[in-house]
């Protein structure tokens, strides 16, 4: 039987739970579906739970694993089926330092979803490489090596792999493979 | 011929550590990925998932006791 601190644990976790579904699959609706997926599958497992951890690891690796098993597509198109998410692709030709929203948000989209997941995790949603990696089922240091990637291939995306290229020109070369020195000489 | 690339994306562990993103760069995506998260976070939660777990709720309290 749920107990009362574990319904309202997932009522507060609830808003990180669609914030990771809608950066998981790129579609409000999508995530949603997934929100409550997780939420019956938490609630008739909430004795394996264990308190004193993360509920909120605890969630995302049943949301994780659903959207593994139940609702991932093929494919990585930019999914944007209800518009809601990514608006639409704007390069101004004067960005400064600070990323528009909305570019940022199709770059993210057009990473693979093992880059794209650690990301949310590690950077955004609060939760240490030691869970990341643990919901991922990897080691840490698989984490940080994800990170790491998807951190230059967001900056390749965006076109910004130095900073003097801040702006909308794609002509950059494949970051991953550049090494300190090349990176000093720019 | 030419020398064929012998590590492509193979061991991601090893390579990863060459990455050095200069640091602006790694700050500018380390904030635009709060301010992408942080904007889903205040989204309202939608009332679908409070009614699911009344639901439940109301489902045990009938199969429990």
């Amino acid at each position: 039987m749920a107990s009362d601190e574990f319904r309202e644990g997932l009522i507060a976790e609830l808003s990180n739970l669609r914030a990771f579904a809608v950066s998981l699959c790129g579609s409000v609706q999508q995530a949603d579906d997934l929100v409550q997926e997780t939420m019956l599958k938490a609630w008739g497992n909430s004795e394996k739970f264990q308190p004193g951890t993360s509920l909120r690891a605890w969630l995302f690796t049943i949301l994780r694993n659903t959207y593994y098993s139940l609702y991932r597509k093929r494919g990585r198109e930019v999914q944007d089926s209800d518009g809601t998410y990514a608006q639409r692709l704007t390069v101004s030709g004067e960005q400064e330092s600070a990323l528009d929203l909305a570019d940022f948000r199709v770059a993210l989209a057009k990473l693979s979803e093992e880059h794209r997941e650690v990301l949310i995790m590690v950077g955004a949603s609060g939760l240490s490489y030691e869970e990341a990696a643990e919901i991922c089922g990897v080691a840490v240091g698989t984490i940080k090596s994800r990170v790491n990637r998807a951190r230059a291939k967001l900056a390749d995306l965006l076109g910004i792999t130095s900073v003097d290229e801040i702006g909308p020109d794609r002509n950059t070369v494949a970051v991953t493979h550049q090494s300190p020195a090349d990176m000093a000489r720019t | 011929m030419g020398e064929m690339p012998d590590h492509e994306d193979k061991s991601e562990d090893k390579d990863a550590a060459d990455i050095v993103l200069d640091p602006r760069i790694q700050e500018a995506i380390g904030k635009s990925l709060k301010a992408h998260y942080d904007d889903l976070i205040q989204a309202p939660v939608p009332d679908r998932f409070l009614v699911l777990l009344a639901e439940l709720e109301a489902k045990e309290r009938r199969d429990g006791q």
